[in-house]
């Protein structure tokens, strides 16, 4: 149990840690990167320019020397079961990164991630539903199952468009350190600190025009900690609700293609690009729904105009993630 | 969005409210029937949640796209 001025203390080392860890090493692994090759082309920009990719490695080593010296301070082993979460995920989307894997290959090997949490029992036998608990020690076993493959997945999905995925995950995590702060530990508050932090530093340089992507390690790792932190902080409604609208992206595509596949798999696209380089709706009925089609539907915009509207969407769904949080504080 | 908040937070209350306290309504029943009545209930409202999303996103991409 840690008090007020440690928790403050440790808060400011952690962040300070993930913060600069990923400020500054970003810079070197673009450098890197675009030496080695490792680049891929920027669809949606003239003249489609290269862009390195992945950034996972760098958020990984950020956010995990933040959270083995939060580790070394507080003595939490829930602090490590994030981590590991975490690093399972990151190592999955890195094996993706690096071969072109089946579609069902990410939600399998997420199941991974659940190990952790479920091996240390992070998760306790009560099941927060806003307006009370519900206690189900063996049915939340498979739901730790059910819900890091779907965070993992549903962040991955969102990333479509310059710096969303990074900007998405840092607006929703606000709600979600609030709702674990008051309902949940402070060691799991101080463990999801980074992953706003680190999300926070990327942002900078994934943001539109993005200088590199995060890759499928960045962007599985980034959902996957996120699942972790809502699980091992007693916020999995307030997380979800924090995260509905890359969730309505994840529903549309999978209730309109049935079957678990990736993107790039999918013959009818989505969003078309016009000359102007704007994004327009697909015409073609046989294409999926999703997020970025639906708010092009009004008339095509830019990519950056589409990414404000998703980050508007993202704030509205932190309101009503932080309106839930009132009613849950209020009723208990 | 805020009707899809409204659903979520209407199953999780039906969860609490009326899922939960379901073993006062089965009276003497063995401890492994309750809960085996209270996971299909609950599990059948998240399907019966999913299904209500669907419809939703079928009327808003009709009205969208079409």
């Amino acid at each position: 149990m840690t008090t007020a001025a440690e928790t403050i203390t440790y808060g400011a080392i952690v962040s300070a840690i993930s913060f600069f860890a990923v400020y500054l090493l970003t810079p070197v692994a673009i450098k890197s990167l675009v030496a080695k090759g490792q680049v891929v082309q920027d669809y949606h920009k003239p003249g489609k320019p290269p862009v390195p990719r992945p950034a996972g490695p760098v958020l990984m080593a950020g956010i995990a020397a933040a959270e083995l010296v939060l580790y070394a301070l507080t003595m939490n082993p829930a602090v490590l079961t994030v981590l590991a979460s975490t690093a399972i995920a990151f190592a999955v989307g890195y094996v993706d990164d690096k071969r072109v894997m089946p579609g069902w290959f990410k939600p399998a090997a997420l199941l991974l991630a659940a190990v952790p949490l479920v091996a240390l029992h992070v998760q306790g036998d009560h099941l927060n539903l806003v307006f009370g608990s519900a206690f189900i020690p063996l049915l939340y076993i498979p739901l730790v199952f059910v819900i890091m493959p779907i965070a993992g997945n549903t962040v991955n999905s969102i990333d479509v468009l310059n710096g969303v995925a990074s900007g998405f995950v840092m607006i929703a995590m606000v709600p979600l350190l609030a709702a674990i702060a008051i309902f949940g530990s402070m060691d799991i508050f101080l463990a999801g600190l980074p992953l706003l932090l680190a999300s926070a530093a990327f942002y900078k340089y994934h943001k539109y025009p993005s200088r590199i992507f995060p890759g499928d390690s960045g962007t599985l790792l980034l959902g996957t900690m996120y699942g972790a932190l809502a699980v091992a902080g007693r916020a999995e409604i307030i997380g979800v609700i924090a995260l509905l609208p890359a969730v309505v992206n994840s529903f549309l595509f999978l209730s309109s293609v049935k079957r678990i596949v990736e993107h790039r798999q999918v013959k009818a696209r989505p969003v078309t690009l016009l000359d102007d380089y704007r994004l327009a709706a697909s015409k073609d009925a046989g294409a999926p729904a999703t997020l970025v089609r639906l708010i092009v539907a009004d008339g095509p915009l830019s990519e950056k105009e589409v990414g404000h509207r998703i980050f508007r969407l993202a704030i509205i769904s932190a309101l009503m993630a932080f309106a839930t949080i009132a009613i849950q504080y209020f009723l208990r | 969005m805020a009707g899809m908040w409204a659903m979520v937070l209407a199953v999780a209350a039906f969860l609490v409210m009326v899922v939960g306290p379901i073993d006062a309504l089965l009276g003497n029943t063995s401890r492994l029937a309750i809960s085996a009545v209270q996971a299909v209930v609950a599990i059948a409202s998240v399907v019966a949640l999913a299904f209500g999303l669907g419809r939703l996103k079928r009327a808003y991409l009709r009205s969208k796209l079409h």
